[in-house]
């Protein structure tokens, strides 16, 4: 499994991890290139099922990570979030998909080594996992979602 | 036997007045141990209405649909919905009420105490290829069954509907009028998911993949809920399409975790989804997970208060942050 590189697919939102990581990148902080980032407006725009769509789709690990509690843009949105998304955290395991391929996190603006802490934290552990294979099987259309 | 009486008595005084549209209720089926829901619109068709163990639907699903029974739109707007409601079926009415899906002053709710409802499976298994119309009545502990012109005597807890021995409360909240009954009320301890939780994570993946994988995607889980009415689902919209048309595992693992994520505090466990189901997948097994996770994590209880909003629109600012890097 040494060689195998994860794609983790990684949901930022706008106002905080995602600068964080431009930070990360503007610092020079190293971490793994296994992260595909999809920027959202907020972490509650994250429907439960854009999770499992992307394992379906092919991604080995998914990231969902936002304002930390209390300093959201739009005051309450992660708090919305972390409702649902650790929920789904709990019933994700339950239905065999490994607690490590969905994972979240707290990244302000100013955290840029924090999100390159986060980002080697998690495909280390995908790594570990190896490849997902609860993927499509049947891919006759191409659709975007 | 006392049930129907009383509910025949309620039904033709509610189905002579001017405001009421019409009452949903049960009649007897015309094969084996089916009892069947049935609309009626005249005082005088009141005797057709029973009350058994056998009315093991939940009646509350035909509040959200566009045309109940005979009654097309325009007619359900002439008056009231009069429903017959167990303990189950009248917190279903408390949490559709709740988050606006129907008024209840539209409504007129006659609740039953229901003694427990059989578990259909079970005694078509017991009695199998009964073609006459059957008769149960519970009688202390126990069942007794007319079926072919023979009685028999069943113990309650072999015949009884799985939900029924874990039931919260039998007493049916927020009626007009209620058929008194005996009542009793449990604690669901949760163990099977505990066990089930307990089991190592592969185990629990080649079992899902397994009951997942006999889903033939008749929608019939979704459809008999009495809380699945949303006129766009995201089960069936093309645009995004969530869930592709192909039946196998993958899609549907989305396809019931959209489902039950969907029913996360708000499932009210009347059990409908399991009784439809055509393949046997213990959803309840899943529905009650969340419901102990939701009330674990956030102090939740679906349909528990009238008052209380959505789970997922209101937030507490000391929510566990578990997992959360």
């Amino acid at each position: 499994m040494s060689s195998f590189e994860p794609k983790i697919v990684a949901f930022l939102c706008n106002w905080c991890t995602y600068a964080g990581a431009d930070l990360a990148g503007t610092s020079r902080y190293q971490y793994p290139p296994n992260v595909r980032v999809i920027r959202v407006m907020c972490s509650s725009r994250i429907n439960p099922a854009f999770i499992i769509n992307a394992l379906l789709e092919g991604a080995d690990g998914v990231l969902v990570s936002g304002c930390h509690p209390g300093e959201c843009h739009y005051t309450s949105g992660n708090y919305m979030a972390r409702r649902r998304l650790v929920l789904m955290h709990r019933m994700l395991e339950y239905l065999g998909i490994h607690p490590d391929r969905f994972r979240m996190s707290w990244v302000s603006a100013s955290e840029g080594a924090k999100w390159a802490e986060v980002v080697t934290e998690v495909t280390e552990a995908v790594k570990v996992l190896g490849p997902n294979v609860i993927k499509r099987e049947q891919v006759w259309m191409q659709q975007s979602l | 036997m006392d049930a129907t009486k009383s509910l025949r008595a309620i039904a033709r005084e509610v189905l002579g007045r001017e405001d009421i549209a019409c009452l949903i209720g049960y009649e007897k089926g015309s094969y084996g141990f089916r009892a069947q829901p049935c609309v009626l619109t005249e005082p005088d068709q009141a005797d057709r209405l029973i009350f058994s163990p056998l009315c093991v639907h939940n009646l509350t699903n035909y509040l959200t649909l566009e045309q109940i029974g005979p009654l097309s739109k325009a007619d359900i707007g002439k008056g009231k919905i009069a429903v017959v409601v167990k303990g189950c079926d009248s917190r279903a009415i408390t949490v559709l009420c709740a988050e606006n899906g129907i008024k209840r002053e539209n409504l007129y709710v006659i609740g039953v105490h229901s003694p427990g409802v059989v578990d259909l499976k079970k005694i078509e298994r017991r009695f199998p290829n009964a073609v006459e119309p059957a008769e149960v009545s519970l009688e202390g502990d126990s069942f007794t069954i007319t079926c072919e012109g023979e009685t028999a005597s069943v113990p309650r807890s072999e015949l009884v509907n799985a939900k029924c021995l874990r039931c919260k409360n039998n007493v049916p909240q927020g009626c007009d009028v209620v058929v008194e009954g005996p009542e009793h009320s449990m604690e669901d301890d949760f163990a099977d998911i505990a066990a089930l939780e307990a089991k190592p994570l592969e185990e629990r993946a080649h079992m899902w993949q397994e009951q997942f994988s006999s889903c033939i995607r008749c929608y019939a889980c979704r459809n008999s809920c009495p809380l699945c009415y949303c006129s766009e689902c995201i089960l069936d919209k093309l645009r995004p399409q969530f869930v592709r048309r192909s039946v196998d595992f993958p899609e549907n693992l989305l396809f019931h975790s959209a489902r039950a994520f969907h029913l996360a505090g708000r499932c009210i466990e009347c059990g409908e989804c399991e009784r439809v189901c055509p393949q046997d997948i213990p959803l309840m097994v899943l529905n009650r997970k969340l419901a102990r996770d939701v009330k674990e994590l956030f102090g939740y209880e679906a349909g528990a208060d009238p008052e209380q909003k959505a789970l997922f629109v209101t937030f507490k600012p000391d929510d566990p942050n578990e997992g959360i890097l």
